[in-house]
């Protein structure tokens, strides 16, 4: 079959080039925040204490929350092609729209997360803040932790979820249209706030707590992956096609399976890696080699999620119903 | 309020791609940039070849999911039921260019997502839209659903057109009369 489009470049074919980088960055921002808010209220709420509680690594995790979530709008507000306009957002909610979903739950996630983050500061670190109104409000909000840490869960969730409902949507985009999608975003969310929370925990005992709930996530990271494949390739012949991409060894698909290879490699290296952590722990110290393994996965980690998060945000582009 | 849809007679289209010359003058639709396009396919093996001309355009979804999933209302179903966009309340968030299964809508340079209008400029001055009233072959025919003695409910009732992509369940108001059997 041969088909010429009279009329047709690279901006006729505007599904080839809807969403970038930009895009996928703040998808895979807007994941790591979620994940951070979900795994520092599991710290606060399950009290991490009796493993050995490392407060500094759920008030580092509360607290980074809010900026990754930041720096991840700040992505999606580069993306807009009329920033200007960008307060519409802002006076309108259309509750069929996830993006309008996404941009009130983001205002209401931002604020809320800052303040979970004020309220697990203890006294012991009231010296982070340089301003007396933020110390004054720090001691009236330590009270309310517990609350705001279930609050944030919830809101980790939410925004853990949205990231995948936002593409899953397009009936449009066969690839992203797959009700797996907003899990597997949400069980990559919590995976790379569980790698990220094991990077800035102090203690051994917090970063092997973390390391364990990671396992688990990878896990069922790996098995989403594959059934979300599955399910595209026993599903009608647009969702078939959708996924050719990733194995079709041409130079044009070659950074789909490229993500793909190095997706089989990072996964299970990075499960592996922390089965080891896990299993050869002892004593109160890690030693160097340990420490670095642990590091090591949880840098796997977060590599992943970002290698699955811009493929799939390419490869959907491509997919079409026809 | 009339609703306006539009035929597509595919059994009468030369190729002459004057209706895209049309549109893009009547609407100013910037260089390198679309609202309508003629699609060739040519199927099968030499000397045994068919080919079909086919005119796409935004198809004005009586379900429009470009419509459901702009974030702020700049896309929107007008009265009469074509799909309309707000210029001034488009953040150029590109959801509708990734909603729209007919890849009809692109984003200008000045970062607004457009699209076919139907030219309800000139239809609101009683005027057929400019790829319409160009058409040399009157493939393409434009009228009111609403009216039983229009052109196009006339071709409906009298021929078994077809839409695009009909599983995808968007109801387009864009109707088509093919040469050859089923396209897609």
């Amino acid at each position: 079959m041969e088909i010429t489009i009279t009329g047709m470049n690279a901006i006729t074919h505007p599904h080839l080039d809807i969403w970038n980088w930009m895009v996928a960055t703040y998808l895979f921002l807007g994941g790591v925040a979620a994940g951070l808010l979900i795994m520092s209220a599991v710290a606060n709420l399950r009290n991490v204490g009796s493993e050995g509680k490392d407060h500094p690594s759920c008030v580092r995790a509360a607290l980074l929350a809010p900026f990754v979530l930041m720096v991840g709008m700040f992505f999606i507000f580069l993306d807009l092609e009329n920033k200007l306009h960008s307060f519409w957002f802002f006076l309108s909610f259309k509750p069929a729209s996830p993006m309008s979903w996404g941009s009130w739950g983001l205002a209401l996630i931002v604020p809320i997360s800052m303040l979970y983050g004020l309220s697990v500061i203890t006294e012991d670190h009231k010296s982070w803040l340089r301003f007396e109104f933020l110390k004054r409000l720090s001691d009236r909000l330590n009270p309310y932790v517990r609350p705001l840490a279930m609050i944030n869960f919830g809101l980790g969730i939410f925004l853990g979820i949205y990231t995948g409902i936002l593409l899953s949507v397009f009936v449009a985009r066969p690839l992203w249209n797959s009700s797996l999608l907003p899990i597997l975003f949400l069980a990559s969310a919590a995976s790379t706030g569980a790698a990220l929370t094991v990077l800035i925990a102090g203690k051994k005992s917090a970063k092997l707590y973390f390391t364990k709930i990671d396992i688990g996530l990878i896990a069922l990271e790996i098995v989403l992956i594959l059934l979300f494949f599955a399910g595209h390739i026993t599903s009608t012949e647009p969702h078939r096609e959708s996924i050719m991409p990733f194995f079709s060894f041409t130079s044009e698909y070659f950074m789909f399976v490229a993500a793909w290879i190095l997706l089989a490699l990072l996964f299970p290296m990075a499960l592996v890696l922390a089965l080891l952590e896990v299993r050869e722990s002892e004593g109160e110290e890690l030693s160097s080699s340990a420490l670095l393994r642990m590091k090591l996965s949880a840098v796997l980690v977060l590599t992943g999620a970002f290698i699955v998060r811009i493929a799939l945000v390419y490869a959907g582009q491509l997919s079409k119903l026809t | 309020m009339p609703r306006y849809a539009m035929v597509i007679d595919q059994r009468r289209c030369v190729g002459c791609m004057a209706c895209i010359v049309a549109c893009k003058n009547e609407n100013a639709v910037p260089a390198e940039h679309y609202r309508t396009r003629v699609v060739e396919v040519v199927e099968g093996e030499f000397p045994n070849l068919r080919m079909e001309l086919r005119s796409e355009l935004c198809n004005h979804c009586d379900n429009p999911p470009c419509v459901y999933n702009c974030p702020t209302g700049a896309s929107y179903k007008s009265k009469d039921g074509t799909v309309q966009v707000d210029k001034k309340r488009c953040v150029g968030c590109k959801a509708c260019i990734a909603a729209c299964p007919y890849d009809a809508r692109y984003i200008t340079p000045e970062g607004i997502a457009d699209k076919c209008t139907f030219c309800e400029h000139r239809v609101r001055e009683g005027k057929l839209p400019a790829c319409v009233a160009t058409c040399i072959g009157s493939s393409r025919i434009f009228g009111n659903l609403d009216d039983p003695n229009s052109t196009v409910s006339r071709i409906l009732r009298e021929t078994s057109a077809s839409v695009l992509l009909e599983k995808a369940g968007t109801n387009p108001r864009v109707f088509y009369v093919r040469k050859l059997g089923k396209a897609e």
